[in-house]
């Protein structure tokens, strides 16, 4: 930048011709959050089921997401390169880990939240296990999963500029070129990409639940 | 004699880590199309039994019949879905329709749409509720609306059994007393087999067909109509349990209709104040009743009559009574109204009166 | 799978003062006491604890005036919001640029790469948790303590001081501490902007594609992680006035009988 700290901040033209590779880019990110909430999710929903059938592996299971999560970023990513290489892999099992604790809590609190009345109302009238929790807990537990849900895919599309270090990236390709090549412009691009692409989704998902849950806005009218 | 609906034969439950049964060997025949209710202070195992019956709790020891079958012979749910089930914080699912919510067990069974959303509707009618409300959602309905729903889920499928757990607890007593009104006009139409648990003797009285009396630990102290069990209790722990009015109670169980009335201090347009002075004198009270043909206009203090009646305006008589009141209901009015008598109507039409002397001569049959 | 856990451990073993490495042709380079572990350790925290220090200057005063006062609730939900959907590679990224900038335009300044950067990135990261956490201790102090102490003549001044910060204690330490954690965690990608620390055994790992050294150091960023919360779990712990601190059951039989 000894060349650039003269020149501007930030190149909009540069950005404009690039757009392919910036498109490219977006979708990459794209994905890997995607799959990384999917996997996670997937996951979290096994675990927790478990946790809320026999409640004594809740605490195991949160102690050991807990840790998980609690291990710094780059360091996590650094424990699994020598064991899955510069890969995918490596990428998607480090961002899954670090959504497992926020959904697993979310998911047994929003199932544990639900009116005990309705839960026995409903298997009063016959309700066998697997459809109670399919047709009743599951859905009323929904805003309180997804309020976990949004948080998780913010600190993962976040997370995912990280994984430009062992050679995947999304936007975060160019915060890394950026940084290798002295040039700003791409810098602020990989970051201000990121910002834009967690408040979209967060948005996302609030009309989400918003269209999956009608119920939850409705109030008895005077 | 027909089988009975539901047979308790010497049914226990013990509480994993209590010294004590909750319930401890309690046997119990209910027959078909009638309402028992369970009745006693806590810890006396009538919610228990309720439960036990759809085997939300599952009984330690005896046997538990439901239309000849025992109800072990079957998958739990299966049963469930055989068998109506009120609570009292009623338990709707917030997240479905009200129509949903009445269509849970059909929908469980597997019953074909057409015919769910015909029975939708027949439900609807029969609990009164209005037609519009089918696509509400639970939390835009009132209390006593949310009880209807309530109960039109639970005689969805048509079960011949319905089991309620203090259903009418949680809403207030205006509403809890036309709500017990509304289940004796649906049991008319519907002739369910009812349990009911309450741990309000008057409720008890009220709609029950026979009464359990249980004491804690799930023993049966009596088991009888309602009328029964006010003559003659059984012992000192149903005496205390049925409280120190236990003839006023039976009052509440009589209707007007089945007592002579008197016309009372009435005369008509076409008499005088004269007749009028006659009859109060005649009753020994300070007030006179007008009465333009059948239709009663309402009361005159005695300084205020006078010729001609028709130009006086008489006072409405506080609280007007129909055939169908009890003679509880007569004793309050007559109670707390300034003239102390009970005017019954037959819609429109003045019937006669009740006084404090004939009520009480009823009490003493 | 043992092997290769012995060599991380022999590493570990080696390199506490002086990253030893052996060239392709055999030869041996210790690179000095600078690159081994105890004074990567040394710089890991040197940056960290400045940027806590001066993120807690800034953000705890902050945070208490507008918790005291009760305005810009708003602000501090946002602030949430935004914190949580900034990458930490971008703002170190970020810093970058900005410190360089700073070194050419300011002649005391001498070089706008490695603490410097670091350094600006940690302190915007640290910001947040400190404040928030601050803003919602002290505004959460019930209201009708604060009305009395006014009542009774103390000044505004004094009550922020000697009534809400004292009672907020619990969750402002609680907010330090998270801060002080989040940092240490993201101060490895100071590596990114040629500086040392921890994280240079990584990203130096990764340039090599040396398993060892990247593992060996991945261990001891987690280790420092670990230990800066249990630390501050135990200042937290310490540092709460008596009264405030939730009395645990011996204590509440004691003062029964």
């Amino acid at each position: 930048m000894i060349g650039q700290s003269t020149g501007p901040f930030f190149r909009w033209d540069w950005v404009f011709s690039h757009l392919d590779l910036v498109w490219e880019k977006v979708v990459e990110h794209l994905v890997l959050t995607g799959v990384a909430l999917g996997v996670g999710m997937a996951l979290s929903l096994v675990l927790s089921v478990l946790a809320l059938r026999w409640r004594r592996t809740y605490t195991p299971i949160t102690w050991v997401t807990g840790a998980l999560y609690s291990i710094p970023s780059l360091a996590l990513f650094a424990f699994l390169v020598p064991i899955t290489g510069f890969t995918l892999l490596t990428a998607e099992i480090g961002l899954v880990s670090y959504t497992l604790l926020i959904l697993i809590r979310n998911i047994v609190a929003g199932i544990d939240g639900i009116d005990p009345a309705v839960r026995e109302s409903a298997i009063g009238m016959g309700y066998g296990r697997r459809r109670l929790f399919l047709e009743i807990e599951l859905p009323l537990a929904l805003p309180v999963i997804i309020a976990g849900l949004r948080i998780a895919a913010v600190t993962t599309i976040g997370l995912v500029t990280v994984t430009a270090l062992i050679g995947q990236g999304g936007v975060g390709f160019f915060i890394l070129r950026g940084l290798s090549r002295f040039f700003s412009t791409e810098i602020v691009l990989g970051t201000a990409l990121s910002v834009i692409l967690a408040v979209s989704v967060d948005l996302a998902l609030v009309l989400v639940e918003r269209a999956l849950s009608p119920w939850a806005r409705r109030r008895a009218s005077a | 004699m027909p089988d009975p609906m539901i047979r308790l034969q010497g049914v226990t439950k013990v509480f994993p880590g209590m010294e004590h049964p909750a319930v401890g060997g309690l046997s119990l025949d209910i027959d078909e199309g009638e309402i028992v209710m369970l009745v006693g202070p806590s810890g006396c195992g009538k919610t228990t039994t309720l439960k036990m019956i759809n085997r939300l709790v599952e009984p330690s020891g005896g046997t538990i019949t439901v239309a000849g079958a025992d109800i072990t012979s079957m998958a739990a749910h299966e049963l469930r879905r055989g068998i109506g089930y009120v609570i009292q914080q009623i338990g709707l699912f917030p997240h479905r329709t009200i129509a949903d919510n009445i269509a849970t067990v059909p929908r469980l069974l597997g019953w074909e749409r057409a015919r769910i959303a015909a029975r939708i509707d027949e439900l609807i009618t029969l609990v009164d509720l209005e037609p519009g409300m089918k696509d509400r959602y639970p939390a835009e309905l009132s209390g006593g609306q949310r009880q209807r729903v309530g109960v039109a889920r639970a005689l969805a499928a048509d079960p011949p059994v319905l089991l309620m757990d203090e259903p009418f607890g949680a809403v207030d007593p205006i509403v809890r007393g036309r709500l017990q009104d509304e289940l004796l006009d649906l049991q008319a139409r519907v002739r369910k087999t009812i349990v009911f648990v309450t741990h309000d003797m008057d409720e008890a009285i009220k709609l029950g067909d026979r009464v359990a009396v249980l004491n804690v630990g799930g023993i049966l102290e009596q088991y009888a109509p309602p009328a029964e069990i006010l003559r003659d209790p059984a012992n000192a722990f149903v005496e205390g349990f049925l409280g120190s009015d236990r003839g006023i109670k039976r009052l509440s169980l009589i209707p007007v209709s089945e007592v002579d009335l008197e016309r009372g201090p009435v005369v008509g347009l076409d008499e005088s104040a004269a007749d009028a002075r006659i009859a109060m004198e005649r009753y020994g009270v300070d007030w006179v009743g007008i009465a333009d043909g059948e239709r009663l206009l309402g009361w005159v203090p005695a300084e205020d009559v006078s010729d001609p009646l028709s130009a006086l305006r008489p006072r409405p008589f506080m609280t007007r009574l129909g055939l169908r009141s009890s003679l509880r209901e007569a004793l309050d009015t007559v109670i707390t109204s300034h003239t102390r008598v009970a005017p019954v109507f037959d819609g429109d039409r003045f019937v006669g009166m009740l006084t404090a002397d004939s009520i009480g001569r009823e009490v003493t049959e | 799978m043992i092997d290769f856990l012995g060599e991380v451990v022999r590493w570990l073993v080696e390199t506490w003062d002086g990253l030893v490495l052996t060239q392709p042709g055999g030869a041996v380079i210790d690179q000095g006491f600078r690159s081994g572990y105890v004074w990567r350790i040394w710089e890991h925290v040197q940056v960290s604890g400045a940027a806590l220090l001066a993120a807690t200057l800034i953000a705890l005063p902050l945070g208490a005036y507008f918790g005291h006062t009760g305005k810009g609730g708003f602000a501090v939900v946002s602030v949430v919001n935004i914190g949580r959907a900034l990458p930490s590679f971008g703002i170190v990224a970020l810093a970058l640029p900005i410190t360089i900038g700073l070194a050419d335009a300011l002649p005391f300044i001498s070089s706008g790469l490695g603490f410097l950067p670091t350094f600006v990135a940690l302190f915007a990261l640290a910001l947040p948790p400190i404040f928030t956490n601050t803003y919602a201790g002290v505004q959460g102090v019930n209201p009708e303590t604060v009305e009395a102490a006014r009542g009774m003549g103390v000044t505004e001044g004094r009550i922020l001081r000697e009534v809400e910060l004292p009672i907020a204690s619990p969750v402002i330490l609680a907010g330090i501490r998270v801060s002080a954690v989040q940092v240490v965690a993201t101060a490895p990608l100071g590596a990114l902007v040629a500086y040392g620390g921890l994280g240079r055994y990584i990203i130096d790992g990764f340039a090599i594609r040396d398993d060892v050294q990247i593992f060996a150091g991945a261990l001891l960023v987690a280790g420092l992680s670990v230990i800066t919360e249990l630390l501050f779990s135990w200042v937290e712990r310490r540092v709460v006035p008596h009264g405030i601190r939730p009395a645990t059951s011996r204590e509440v039989r004691r003062a029964a009988a």
